[in-house]
């Protein structure tokens, strides 16, 4: 232990240059010795490439595989151990061919090549030994026993050769070889337990972090170069670049347990590279990182680094030399609920994309986190994303495995029938351009015009004298300049024709407007509601003809009207048809009973009542529209026929 | 012919997996199908595919289990062979000829190395009659051995697999034509026949279907069209025979399966019912309903536990013990034909077509896999033959994915068409579509055609009907009133009372054209304002398309008289015309790239070329037989890097097409390839699970001798660093107890050889030497650590056999032993091995 502490105060020695080795170093070697296991986290990793799945180990032990393109549970496995020796590491290993096998001639009709299949992953457990799972199977591969005493830390893939590595608490590397499933060495990395690892994307070179980081040449098992910086134990360690060691080009970057910092570093080839050349600003320990590596000196690295704290950091930045300044984020996501008080809701996981507009993101709760590919916008500095976990993710339960989804339906969502205003152009346009316009300019003019109807028919009221407020008129008039229901139900409510009439014909001229776009209004309604309506619609064609007539901007006013009668029209020869036929079928069953009972004829009054309703309907429209439009007519014309040819049939089913 | 070889047309997503039985393996683990001309093999738990085994040349046709040994199967094709497979690792073991295009294939196991096809009777494909033959399949080494040794057993069989069946353990077979059933038994050399009365009188359909035999009891299952089920016993006689009827499918019993042990009868049918008797019980029956699709076949594992059927929509459903859908392998679904059109949904990057019945299926084009079906009608799918229900006829996407327009139609025979619009908005919140507004009867007659604005300003859907109509649909933002944005229409437009056939948006949605008949009208979205009309009669268009990019002043339409023509929008003249039956017009997104796909002496051909300019950029001639209908380019991820010159046009996006037979094919070159086939290696890992003594001496040792060998030819590099190898079999030897290891003779002929290599040995001594260095390396500083170093070497060194420790056989006890006998020296051993 003695020896222990010496080393890590040489260590800070060589790191107290920098500022941001400020803790005492008592506390930082309580941190690097111990201070790992708790503050890893839970495991949450992106399959490489074309990011299909997503692995995690979930606060129950066991293992989850989600389908980032479907976005629901692919697999869930349960390791035989999975509450003693807890999954603490996750990686995947590298794309599997997707065809095996000698390579035929290529023919013509051959199968194309898919994308390859990710389908290993291996996993640390907090007992020692590493779980190689197989996802296309769908079940455990092989275990590795033995190599480690302690908690397996990190685990990584060798990029080419069936190789992999794990750092454990025993503070030894393991490389494995996978072909025969035995370890193929294991040396004494640190004093400290090994809290990370990296293999470089040459398969060169592996960093590894205890005490310091260190960096070795994986052929010759040498430490190759030392890096000493951080005071916690560090969680996360990548390549941020393609190039070779000896260019002077290579970087990687690391962090730490509970520092706000992520390091980034130079292996420069005069050794020269003790201390970090750049570090980027976080909210909070990091998480989960995702880099998209530079290739070159003119292409940026790309960062996604998800904290504790559920923030999603980006980060863009050229990597050549050093920079003093620890740099800001380009770009802070963040997510909240819909609720009323909006809670936040904590990013797991972000992936890159080729794409730099779009991420994908895994959000939520470990136990069913909910993965989306969104577009953000990175130009602006902070973006908060509202989601509603709750409904996504009883929308996906229930595509597990009928792999159905149903879209939402809800009372919300408008319904266009026939008739109604939207499902036909409005007459306007009908006419063509040169119109429309001319109606754009009039349609201010019927507002106002309607405001001036409404102020001079609120002094007709105030004129006529108290007495009359039972008349039906006056009811009206009060009815549609407040529009109070309750009143214009009541006057609409009547039947008598020759109350209707005379109503009508009290009417204020101002108020004859009003009165047809309620009237409008209400045939829209409920059946029942039209049949009234028909009756007032007809008077006030017979009675206000000349005052109609004169408006210019009548078309666009019974536009809409026009419309509903044209289709109920329409319909109305379909259901007339139907009528006959279902008539038919109820005498015949009229007559077959009849031989046993006495005759019923009750069947024939209720529809016959019917017919005339729809008849009325349509008498109304004959009487009413050519006045106003000659195409109008023609059409209600055509309805009346239908109606005669109707009336003819059921005159000859009566008799 | 193909015209360039950097360029291949290859298949995607189109191989059906529903073609016949699916087989399920003795483990349970793994499920195979005939799928194309390979078979594939899925896992049943991950429903991912493991293999995908290649070699016939010609549509496999059936599969079997190996019956003396688990972990192979057979399977037959068209192209007249008979494979025999290991699927665990999808080698092809061994290649029979027999000469004959097989039609399905059946083994039992009490005819060992006979294996029993269905090839036609007279040599050629075209002839009617087929019949059962047995084929001794020759014992040799070779790897493709001609079987030309056959026997025929029956004549006039049904070339469909599920009309024979072989019962009671092999010793008799029964094979159902028409109404004629016929039981050959092998002992007697003789065969029964019965027969059905055609009973059309009745209104019953008496024909066969299908055929199982019970596997204990004389006990013969058959279906029948009109969906009933008899059970056939005492057929050993001619006349005694009886028959007992079940009945409960209202349609034709497509398959009949006894399960193993032979207490239950499955059944199924296109109710998309399974059907579960109980033998000798008959009246219980269970039932697990709502299965999807029309059921095909039924094939139940051999130990009874797992079920599994496949579908007419492409779909295998794995059942788990006859109550719970454990897994769903679901390829391409393939309707009857694409009525809407191909789309990619711009946020997932998927293939969209229409799917099941009411439903749109989303297809991973990346991944070559369907992703899922979006229920569209939300009505329940009676499945029953001769009923007319609703079904997406059309759908489109607009730009960014925020927009689904659907049209849902149903035509019943003599009564009005049913036509709904609905226009789904995406919801991010909820991560779902969100049905906006429905339109019922927005046309009058059948919409053509359908297209969302491109403009990013309004958003705007044009419909096209054969009513004579075109409709602008609007989204109108209420935002005065609480009910947020809706639809509605804003323009109804036509031409002179033709029928519009097809309707396309400029790039930038500031023009529209539309194709009436013979005449191109082009209208101003803006004002809705008749901007030109267009014509080059003879003919009507066909398909309209807009040029992009630089080209955006081209309009292409194709007429059915064999005309492509151009014409420029900016002087409204046509810039030229070639006499070609294009059937199709696709236009690539993000170049100018333009493919026409023509149809000639029916095949298709393809041509792609920018509207400027005179010359094709590629063509290739009989890419197809039948007409191309739908195409689509879909664009990449990335960006390809070609250099050549005639694949430059597949850089920014793939094109995919369907053929005739529903098959979705695509084009790729040859640098993806290469690219593919770069990114990729093998991985090896050894899996070895269930690790036990036995297993460690024989198994691994064997293993890590080929392994070894391998490597020295490979990878000279490795070597170096591996650790001593050659005296693990003595070590084992040395700690297994006596009554785990297997007879002497075995042991000692190993032995033996473990002492042979001595090659490698030579090299163990260097390992250590190097590992030593290192570690003095490294932080060499107090002599703790030294020591530490020290017995971390002594751990790798004594690593091979320590490994054991680990594995759970062991006892206590054993490991007691264990642990005394590796604190002895060995190296006495290692000596003796250098000299």
């Amino acid at each position: 232990m003695k020896s222990l502490q010496l080393t890590h105060q040489r260590a800070c020695a060589v790191g107290n240059n920098t500022w941001l080795l400020a803790i005492h170093p008592d506390i930082g070697s309580i941190m690097a010795t111990d201070g790992g296991s708790s503050s890893l986290g839970l495991p949450c990793v992106f399959s490489p490439k074309s990011r299909q799945y997503l692995a995690l180990c979930a606060q129950d032990g066991r293992l989850r595989i989600w389908n980032t393109d479907i976005k629901t549970l692919n697999q869930e496995y349960v390791p035989s151990a999975h509450l003693s020796a807890t999954c603490t590491c996750i990686s995947w290993g590298p794309c599997r061919k997707a065809k095996e096998g000698p390579q035929r001639k290529k023919r013509k009709s051959e199968a194309g090549q898919v994308e390859n299949q990710v389908d290993l992953l291996a996993l640390g457990t907090a007992a020692g030994s590493v779980i190689i799972y197989s996802t296309v199977k769908g079940a455990l591969h092989c275990t590795l026993d033995g190599g480690h005493s302690g908690r397996v830390n990190c685990v990584q893939w060798h990029p080419e050769d069936c190789l992999l590595y794990s750092g454990s608490d025993d503070t030894h590397i393991v490389e494995w070889d996978l072909q025969t499933g035995k370890a193929r060495c294991k040396w004494k990395a640190d004093r400290a337990s090994v809290t990370s690892l990296c293999v470089s994307p040459d398969g060169k070179l592996l960093l590894s972090a205890g005490h310091t980081i260190k960096m070795w040449d994986l052929e010759t098992k040498e430490v190759y170069r030392k890096f000493t910086g951080h005071s916690t134990a560090v969680t996360t360690l990548r390549f941020a670049t393609m190039r070779p060691p000896d260019s002077n080009g290579l970087y990687f970057l690391s962090g730490a347990a509970h520092d706000r910092l992520l390091s980034v570093w130079q292996v420069r080839e005069d050794g020269k590279d003790k201390n970090s050349v750049v570090s980027f600003n976080l909210t909070d320990e990091p998480q989960h990182i995702d880099i998209f590596t530079s290739n070159s000196k003119e292409e940026a690295v790309r960062l996604a680094v998800v904290c504790k704290d559920g923030q999603l950091h980006l980060f863009e930045h050229f990597l050549n030399g050093p920079c003093k300044k620890p740099l800001s984020p380009s770009c802070t996501v963040q997510m909240a609920g819909v609720e009323d008080s909006p809670v936040p809701v904590p990013l797991l996981a972000a992936a890159l994309t080729t794409d730099t507009h779009s991420l994908l993101l895994a959000y939520g709760n470990h136990l069913q986190p909910v993965m989306e590919r969104v577009e953000v916008n990175t130009a602006e500095r902070h973006v908060c994303l509202t989601r509603d976990v709750h409904a996504t993710l009883s929308l996906t339960m229930e595509t597990t495995v009928s792999k159905v989804k149903t879209p939402v339906v809800n009372a919300k969502s408008k319904v266009l029938v026939p008739g109604l205003p939207g499902h036909q152009a409005t007459v306007k346009g009908a006419l063509g351009s040169e119109k429309r316009k001319g109606t754009d300019a009039k349609e201010m003019s019927i507002e106002e015009r309607l405001g001036k109807i409404e102020m001079s028919a609120e002094k007709g009221v105030k004129g006529t004298p108290s007495l009359q407020t039972d008349n039906f008129a006056v009811l009206l008039v009060q009815g549609l300049e407040s529009k109070d229901a309750n009143i214009l139900n009541k006057v609409f409510q009547t039947r008598k024709d020759i109350l209707i009439k005379k109503t009508v014909a009290r009417l204020p001229l101002p108020a004859v407007l009003p009165l047809v776009e309620e009237i409008t209004k209400r045939m829209q309604g409920h059946p029942y509601t039209a049949v009234l309506m028909v009756r007032w619609l007809k008077a006030v064609f017979m009675l206000h003809t000349s005052y109609l007539a004169s408006l210019p901007d009548l078309v666009l006013q019974l536009g809409v009207l026009y419309h509903m009668i044209e289709s109920r029209v329409k319909m109305f020869h379909k259901l007339t048809k139907l009528h006959g036929k279902l008539y038919l079928l109820m005498t015949q069953v009229a007559t077959s009973d009849s031989g046993n009972k006495v005759k019923d004829v009750d069947h024939t009054a209720k529809l016959v009542y019917e017919e005339e309703s729809s008849d009325d309907d349509d008498a109304s429209g004959d009487e009413g529209l050519p006045d106003e439009d000659s195409d109008v007519g023609g059409s209600a014309d055509t309805g009346a026929v239908g109606g005669m040819e109707y009336r003819l049939i059921v005159k000859l089913f009566i008799k | 012919m193909v015209a360039h070889a950097e360029i291949r047309v290859v298949h995607r997503g189109g191989s059906k997996i529903n073609f016949r039985e699916p087989v399920i393996t003795n483990d349970s683990r793994f499920l195979l199908c005939a799928s194309g001309e390979s078979v594939k093999v899925y896992s049943s738990s991950s429903e991912e595919c493991v293999h995908d085994l290649q070699g016939h040349t010609d549509l496999v046709s059936g599969i079997a289990r190996n019956p003396s040994n688990h972990l192979q199967v057979y399977s037959c094709s068209a192209d007249g062979t008979v494979r025999l497979w290991d699927f665990t690792d999808g080698i092809l073991i061994k290649t029979f000829i027999i000469g004959y295009p097989i039609y399905s294939i059946y083994v039992s196991e009490k005819h060992g190395g006979v294996v029993f096809v269905v090839v036609p009777m007279a040599n050629d494909k075209s002839s009617e009659l087929f019949q059962l033959v047995a084929v001794h399949l020759p014992r040799s080494g070779d790897q493709e051995v001609e079987a030309r040794e056959l026997s025929a057993v029956l004549c006039d069989v049904s070339p469909s697999p599920g009309a024979a069946s072989f019962g009671r353990e092999g010793e008799y077979v029964a094979a159902a034509k028409g109404l004629q059933l016929e039981v050959f038994f092998f002992k007697k050399q003789k065969p029964y026949r019965f027969f059905l009365k055609p009973g059309i009188k009745k209104g019953s359909k008496n024909a066969f279907t299908c055929v199982s035999c019970h596997p204990k009891e004389d006990c013969i299952a058959t279906g029948h069209a009109d969906g009933k089920i008899r059970l056939w016993r005492n057929f050993n006689q001619k006349k005694e025979y009886t028959y007992s009827t079940l009945h409960w499918h209202h349609g034709a019993v497509n398959t009949l399966q006894f399960t193993p042990e032979g207490t239950n009868l499955l059944s199924g049918g296109i109710e998309s019912v399974l059907v579960q008797w109980r033998y000798t019980q008959e009246n219980q029956k269970d039932f697990l309903p709502r299965l999807g699709a029309a059921i095909t076949h039924i094939a139940v594992s051999p130990d009874g536990s797992l079920f599994c059927t496949s579908h007419s929509d492409n779909k295998i459903t794995i059942i788990q013990s006859c109550v719970k859908v454990s897994a769903i392998i679901q390829g391409l679904v393939k309707s009857e034909g694409v009525r809407t059109d191909l789309m990619i949904d711009p946020r997932s990057k998927a293939l969209v077509l229409n799917g099941k019945p009411g439903h749109l299926q989303f297809y991973s084009l990346h991944r070559d896999k369907q992703l899922y079906n979006l229920d569209i009608v939300q009505q329940e799918y009676i499945n029953e033959e001769g009923l007319d229900q609703f079904e997406v006829v059309k759908a489109a996407f607009d730009a960014h994915g925020d927009w689904l327009a659907t049209v849902e139609e149903r035509r019943q025979k003599g009564s009005e068409l049913e036509i709904n619009l609905k226009l789904w908005a995406y919801d991010e919140q909820t991560q779902s579509f969100v049905l906006n507004t429905t339109v019922t009867a927005p046309h009058e007659d059948q919409i053509t055609a359908m297209c969302f604005s491109p403009s990013p300003e309004t958003t705007m859907l044009v419909t096209i009907s054969f009513d004579g109509h075109f409709k602008a649909w609007l989204l109108a933002d209420h935002s005065d009133t609480k009910e947020g944005a809706s639809w509605s229409c804003d323009f109804v437009g036509g031409y002179h009372l033709l029928k519009p056939g097809c309707c396309c948006f400029s790039a930038d949605g500031s023009l529209l054209a539309v194709g009436f008949q013979e005449v191109v009208t082009v209208w101003s979205p803006s004002s809705w304002e008749l901007l030109t009309t267009l014509s080059q009669p003879p003919g009507a268009i066909r398909d309209l398309c807009f040029g992009r990019l630089s080209c955006s002043k081209y309009l292409l339409g194709t007429s059915t008289k064999n005309q492509l023509c151009c014409w420029n929008i900016l002087t409204c003249s046509l810039e030229w015309s070639t006499p070609m039956d294009v059937s199709l017009l696709q236009a690539d997104p993000l170049s100018e790239n333009i493919a026409a796909f023509c149809s000639q002496s029916g095949c298709s051909d393809l041509f792609v070329f920018k509207p400027g300019e005179p010359r094709p950029l590629y063509s290739q001639r009989a890419l197809c037989t039948g007409k191309v209908q739908h195409a689509i380019f879909a664009p990449r991820d990335q960006m390809l890097e070609s250099c050549e010159e005639h694949a430059q046009w597949l850089n920014r996006s793939q094109l995919y097409f369907l053929t005739q037979h529903m098959d979705l094919m695509t084009f790729s070159t040859k640098t993806e390839e290469d690219r593919l086939l770069a990114s990729s290696k093998r991985l090896m890992v050894d899996n070895s699970v269930a690790v036990t003594p036995f297993y460690l001496l024989l198994g691994k040792h064997r293993l890590q001798q080929q392994q070894q060998q391998q490597e020295a030819l490979t990878n000279p590099m490795a070597e170096r660093i591996q650790l001593p190898q050659g005296s693990i079999a003595i070590k084992e030897l040395l700690y297994t107890p006596a009554h785990v290891l297997p007879s002497a003779s075995f042991l000692c002929s190993m032995f033996v050889r473990s002492l042979l290599i001595s090659s490698s040995s030579a090299r163990e001594e260097k390992e250590p030497v190097e590992e030593e260095m290192e570690s003095e390396e490294e932080d060499s500083e107090g002599e703790a650590e030294l020591r530490d170093a020290r017995q971390d070497l002594e751990g790798s060194a004594a690593w091979g056999p320590g490994e054991e420790l680990g594995t759970p056989a062991l006892t206590k006890a054993q490991e007691r032993e264990l642990r005394r006998v590796k604190h002895f020296d060995h190296s006495w051993l290692s000596s003796l091995l250098e000299c």
